[in-house]
């Protein structure tokens, strides 16, 4: 299995998906068609936790600023983990600038929601 | 036993649970969308809340910026206390009644207390001269005009780019005998015209180590007679059309002496 690595731009964030464990979302999303930018992401994420997970996920998001198709999407994607949280170790933390306030509450609303994925908010 | 039969009954087995899943999952979207909207919301409310905080903040900071530039000018300059203020609502009334569009007014506003900004680069031994200048200090004394400009000319920014235009013109005469460029009539910019009759009133009307201030009539004469000679017949008639508008300015903000 490949890692999948996809830059940041102007409206997109950097994705940094590694088979040894680290999922990394970093930047803002504001995709013209999200489901389409995110669709490679969720199939990798599906194939690695299909049998070629690392003994340990970590997941790293630091979304800044992100459209209501993308808040959308993120649920899926705990969706995906929390389907798979069982077999695996996965640590998921919602990284945010102090500043953000929209940020934090963000994280605060993914945590509620997603009370068994035990995300941990995290201060930049 | 494996027939056909139980094969088929196998296959929709798993298509049911399929579709179960499927429907499950159309279900939580469908009760999620509710939610992933009113927090859609929530958020850019906030976060247009954040862009118009910085927006202001930006604002403020432009005119704390060219007030302060003002200030440093007229500390260069004789002119002393609320000059700069004074011209400042001179200009604004002026440029709203010569029919300007409020926002350009706001601005001109703003601007026109940099008119002077050119007059950090005179030296002080002219600049603090107590006699009259003589012909070369009165020269390199008006040099400040084009000073003010080449400072300010490079700016991309609307108010720095009509402050440059202000400090340019704003020694100009109607009838073209002004400087640095001796333009006439409408060649010369409203912003100058305007601020060139907004600054001769405040200096005539205010006391200067080297003058008494002007009474008000002696003014009215000059300005009458300045009427498309040093100044815009179109601003000195608004000028003495809304003339208690000026004088109400002048009355409330007095230099303390």
């Amino acid at each position: 299995m490949q890692n999948l690595k996809v830059e940041a731009t102007k409206y997109t964030p950097k994705i940094h998906l590694d088979t040894s464990g680290f999922i990394t979302i970093v930047g803002k999303s504001y995709p013209e068609n999200t489901f389409e930018f995110y669709t490679p992401m969720m199939q990798w994420l599906e194939d690695y936790f299909d049998g070629h997970s690392a003994k340990r996920t970590i997941v790293n998001m630091e979304i800044i600023y992100f459209n209501s198709s993308s808040s959308k999407l993120f649920f899926d994607f705990f969706d995906l983990l929390e389907e798979n949280f069982d077999d695996n170790i996965i640590d998921i933390n919602w990284i945010y600038d102090e500043e953000n306030e929209s940020a934090e509450e963000a994280g605060e609303d993914f945590i509620e929601d997603f009370e068994s994925l035990n995300i941990k908010l995290v201060t930049k | 036993m494996e027939t056909p039969e139980n094969k088929l009954i196998a296959e929709i087995e798993e298509l049911k649970k399929e579709f179960a899943k499927t429907t499950d999952k159309l279900i939580k979207d469908v009760k999620r969308q509710d939610k992933i909207m009113v927090r859609s919301d929530k958020r850019q409310q906030k976060e247009y809340d954040e862009l118009m905080a910085l927006k202001i903040e930006i604002e403020e900071t432009q005119k704390e910026v060219v007030f302060t530039m003002g200030a440093i000018g007229e500390s260069r300059s004789k002119e002393t206390g609320n000059h700069v203020k004074r011209v400042a609502e001179y200009t604004y009334l002026l440029a709203k009644y010569y029919g300007l569009p409020e926002k350009e007014c706001e601005l001109l506003k703003q601007a026109s207390p940099m008119h002077d900004i050119g007059k950090v680069a005179i030296p002080d031994a002219v600049l603090n001269k107590p006699a009259r200048f003589n012909e070369e200090e009165r020269a390199i004394m008006d040099t400040h005009a084009q000073l003010g400009y080449d400072m300010l000319q490079y700016s991309k920014r609307t108010l720095l780019k009509m402050a440059a235009t202000v400090a340019y013109e704003h020694h100009e005469k109607w009838n073209g005998t002004g400087y640095p460029q001796q333009l006439v009539g409408e060649d010369i910019h409203i912003y100058g015209r305007i601020t060139a009759l907004a600054d001769v009133f405040d200096a005539l009307g205010s006391e200067r180590v080297y003058k008494p201030a002007w009474d008000d009539e002696k003014i009215f004469k000059m300005f009458k007679e300045e009427r498309g000679q040093h100044f815009d017949p179109k601003l000195i008639d608004i000028f003495f059309n809304h003339l208690d508008e000026f004088l109400h300015i002048r009355d409330t903000m007095k230099d303390i002496v």
